[in-house]
């Protein structure tokens, strides 16, 4: 009988599509992930590999992953509950020491050198295994952006061989009486490549990434059996190997790209808009910004009506529609609109005359000369969008110099501060106010606002909004505060939304892809028509 | 010849030195690698603290000199990227890059060298006129726009050959290798060509106006008259004769192939040094690129010396003193 199955199962498949379809994906990302060790380094990319294998207690949707909720002792504790009947990929059960030793894990400098996503731990003073099933952890300071932030504390099994027995006890240097860590090695060859994703680490070398899938996963098990993950920047290169089957599907193709599937019955591609938001920095510093310079001597960008000018002398439709064929969203605000938390704001207004108008009732009826920077190799159609532009501000009488440098070296004049107005894009995956917390709040250490403030940017009003956003741990007052920050911000445009960026893949036609908006791509969102 | 050796060392010590000032300066100037590897939700102690973890707080001289004084006992340091010693990451990317390298010059020679000779015999023929323009528009295009319409006709039109990534290897002395490997072949094949297009072209070249001249020379004339058959002729007396400068070419070019084929490595992902140059540069990983053009003068030297030395055996006049 059962062979009489496989038989029947088999001829089926053969009428079905002239051959069993292929259970293993084959994506082909657009940068190279970085490690299999989880914490050395974050981005999307390496982001979107390793979730694969490992998960946090937070999802990437801001839901309880390996949790299944938090309860706030006080604004400085929080009790995580962890998910029960959760195993790793060597089948050791997950308890809440395997979270106190990951915490570890990711403070621990390997060979002195930080993680590079230590930085998310923030003010951490503690974190301690209450039982088996929950952890608490304590800050320094309110920090309830925590629970945004441990969808970075990928899980690790602590039953290596180099653990000692007992319970483990967090300290800030990592040490925790931990003998020795898994080396990079040890990660690559998959000694230590042990998390309780959906799939399991196969190989790693050289950018090329293999993984099978996890049939004791507790979740849903996967439908791939298998992952290969390639690495090919060139877009012409990437977009060929899926056309020559190579791929099944691949990241940022581009607009040419796309225009060029129109019709083709093979492949497709599918859109999803991302948690990016693509603005204008500007210095609003009082005694005047680099490469701005107004006839009489004074700094024009340290005046709101300058920068509202600027604003409206903006056309973001025709950006959105002619360079992204409509695969970009107009941004009306400094946080995707559609990002969870984000306040309701009205668009963004296009009128070159009144543009005109307020430049000229500013004190700049001649305008002022602007040297303008951005990255030309970091986003797509980046150069484009920036001489789109300058073109837009040279209508209403700015003189405008485009200057575009690679990202390497946009970003050393960027850390420098040596311009005054520059092209940049703020992913948001730790929600609406994360972006301009950072780049809008007067400096603030403790609670760690502001450090990227590039434009130089003083508010009362929103420095009051984010810092009691900032040590909020209820939700919807939080969002509140955020809306008074957001507000406050876009009365005094320190900076100009544009657009809000689309995660894009083409793929082949028999698939369906239904993205995810933090930019990141995984087998998980793909699946067979 | 032991003391062209000595001074030949000598030159390339210089030579590294002041490579690896140059390469050094530059990149410090350009880029700044904390801003680079830090993303946007580092507070400014986190960048100060990554700064002097990765020891580029210090001025510059300080740190050429740490640099260079690891040097000096082998250690070119850790890269900021892959926090790995840079020596193993651009050793264990060398096999892929040196097979296809290879690859392309054995195709340039073996298609090249007998296009150019049969060029340089029948100059009056139709199909050297097609060689000869074949050549010039072989030399013309641009490798990264070839590259892609080597992808388009053998991958996505005939769908022949894999577009992309290195495929299945061998191990073999525990390097892997893809030469061994039916797929592997496959893979390679295109970025192969990809390179070999322009060294057929240029040894076609050489060869002919090599054979051009030597054909006509007495020598020649004589060897014709005492009666030396065809086929002896050309071994013996035309091909040694034009292998002179197709050698020093080869050299030069083979050294260019392993060093700078970025651009086909990047097109085809093909997992080599070339590739890994390119997306260091981009991240502003400074011991790697520094360590990878330092490695590759050394490479240069050691290539010109193996072609001073080949001179000496193909042509018995030249002996170094």
């Amino acid at each position: 009988m059962k062979k009489t199955l496989t038989t029947l199962a088999a001829a089926a498949a053969l009428m079905v599509g002239g051959g069993a379809q292929a259970e293993v994906l084959r994506m082909a990302y657009s940068s190279a992930p970085r490690s299999v060790d989880p914490y050395p380094f974050g981005g999307a990319t390496t982001a979107g590999y390793k979730e694969h294998i490992y998960e946090a207690l937070v999802g990437h949707d801001d839901q309880p992953l390996l949790s299944t909720g938090w309860t706030w002792n006080s604004p400085t504790s929080l009790t995580v509950h962890l998910r029960e009947g959760v195993s790793f990929h060597n089948g050791e059960p997950f308890t809440a020491r395997d979270v106190v030793y990951s915490a570890c894990r990711m403070m621990f400098k390997i060979d002195d050198k930080r993680n590079l996503l230590t930085s998310s731990m923030g003010p951490l003073t503690d974190v301690v295994a209450e039982g088996d099933h929950a952890v608490r952890f304590e800050t320094k300071n309110p920090y309830p952006l925590w629970i945004q932030k441990m969808k970075f504390l990928s899980i690790l099994s602590a039953s290596g061989g180099d653990v000692p027995d007992g319970p483990i006890t967090y300290d800030a240097t990592g040490d925790c009486g931990i003998t020795a860590y898994p080396t990079r090695d040890d990660f690559e060859n998959g000694d230590a490549a042990i998390g309780t994703g959906p799939f399991k680490h196969v190989s790693f070398a050289k950018e090329f990434a293999v993984m099978e899938r996890n049939d004791d996963y507790w979740g849903e098990a996967s439908k791939w059996e298998g992952v290969e993950i390639s690495s090919v920047s060139n877009s012409g290169a990437r977009f060929a190997g899926l056309l020559a089957g190579d791929y099944d599907l691949i990241e940022n193709p581009t607009n040419e790209d796309i225009t060029a599937l129109d019709g083709d019955d093979d492949f497709d591609f599918s859109g999803k808009p991302a948690w990016r938001t693509m603005f204008v920095v500007l210095d609003v510093n009082a005694e005047g910004a680099p490469g701005v310079t107004a006839a009489d001597g004074s700094a024009p960008l340290a005046n709101a009506k300058v920068r509202h000018a600027m604003s409206l002398a903006i056309n973001r439709d025709a950006i959105t529609d002619r360079l992204f064929g409509g695969n970009a969203t107009p941004a009306n605000q400094y946080a995707p609109s559609y990002r969870a938390g984000a306040p309701e704001m009205p668009a963004l207004e296009y009128d070159a005359d009144k543009a005109k108008a307020l430049l000229a009732e500013a004190g700049y009826p001649d305008g002022f000369t602007l040297q303008f920077n951005a990255p030309s190799d970091r986003y797509p159609n980046g150069t484009r969008v920036a001489q789109a532009l300058a073109q837009y501000w040279s209508r209403i009488g700015i003189t405008v110099e485009l200057n575009t440098q690679p990202w390497s070296v946009f970003a050393k004049a960027r850390r420098a501060r040596e311009m005054g107005a520059f092209f940049y894009g703020w992913g948001h995956p730790q929600g609406p106010a994360q972006m301009i917390s950072f780049a809008f709040a007067t400096r603030d250490k403790d609670l760690g606002l502001g450090s990227s403030n590039y434009s130089n940017y003083s508010s009362e009003a929103f420095d009051a909004a984010i810092k009691a956003w900032a040590v909020e741990t209820d939700a919807a007052k939080a969002d509140e505060h955020v809306g008074n920050a957001m507000r406050a911000a876009m009365a005094d445009m320190p900076g100009i939304p544009v657009y809000y960026t689309h995660s894009l893949w083409a793929h082949r036609a028999d698939l369906t892809v239904d993205g995810r908006q933090d930019e990141r791509t995984s087998a998980f969102m793909v699946s067979y028509k | 010849m032991l003391s062209f050796v000595l001074r030949r060392l000598g030159q390339s010590g210089v030579l590294v030195l002041i490579m690896s000032i140059l390469v050094f300066v530059g990149m410090y100037v350009v880029s700044d690698p904390v801003a680079v590897l830090a993303s946007d939700d580092f507070t400014e102690e986190d960048r100060i603290a990554l700064a002097s973890e990765l020891g580029v707080d210090r001025p510059l001289m300080v740190q050429y000199f740490s640099f260079l004084s690891n040097m000096v006992r082998g250690d070119f340091g850790t890269s900021f990227v892959y926090n790995k010693p840079v020596l193993p990451l651009i050793v264990e990317r060398l096999p892929a890059t040196l097979e296809v390298a290879f690859l392309a010059i054995g195709i340039g020679l073996c298609v090249g060298v007998p296009l150019g000779i049969y060029s340089g015999l029948n100059r009056k023929r139709k199909s050297t006129k097609t060689i000869s323009f074949l050549t010039t528009v072989g030399y013309s295009i641009p490798n990264f726009w070839q590259a892609l319409l080597l992808i388009l006709v053998f991958a996505v039109w005939l769908k022949v050959l894999p577009a992309s990534g290195r495929g299945d290897t061998t191990m073999l002395f525990g390097i892997e290798l893809s030469f061994f490997n039916v797929d592997g072949l496959r893979h390679m094949l295109l970025p192969a060509i990809n390179l070999a297009i322009y060294k057929i072209c240029m040894q076609t070249r050489l060869a002919r106006s090599g054979t051009q001249e030597v054909m006509f020379q007495d020598y020649m004339t004589f060897a014709r008259a005492k009666g030396i058959p065809r086929p002896r002729l050309i071994r013996r007396h035309l091909l040694r004769n034009i292998m002179i400068p197709i050698v020093t070419i080869t050299g030069l070019e083979l050294g260019g192939l392993i060093a700078f084929s970025t651009v086909t490595e990047t097109v085809f992902s093909w997992p080599g040094i070339g590739k890994l140059l390119l997306d260091s540069i981009h991240h502003a990983d400074r011991p790697v690129v520094v360590a990878y053009l330092i490695l590759i003068v050394m490479m240069f030297v050691v290539i010109n010396f193996v072609v001073d030395v080949l001179y000496a055996l193909l042509d018995p006049r030249i002996r170094y003193t």
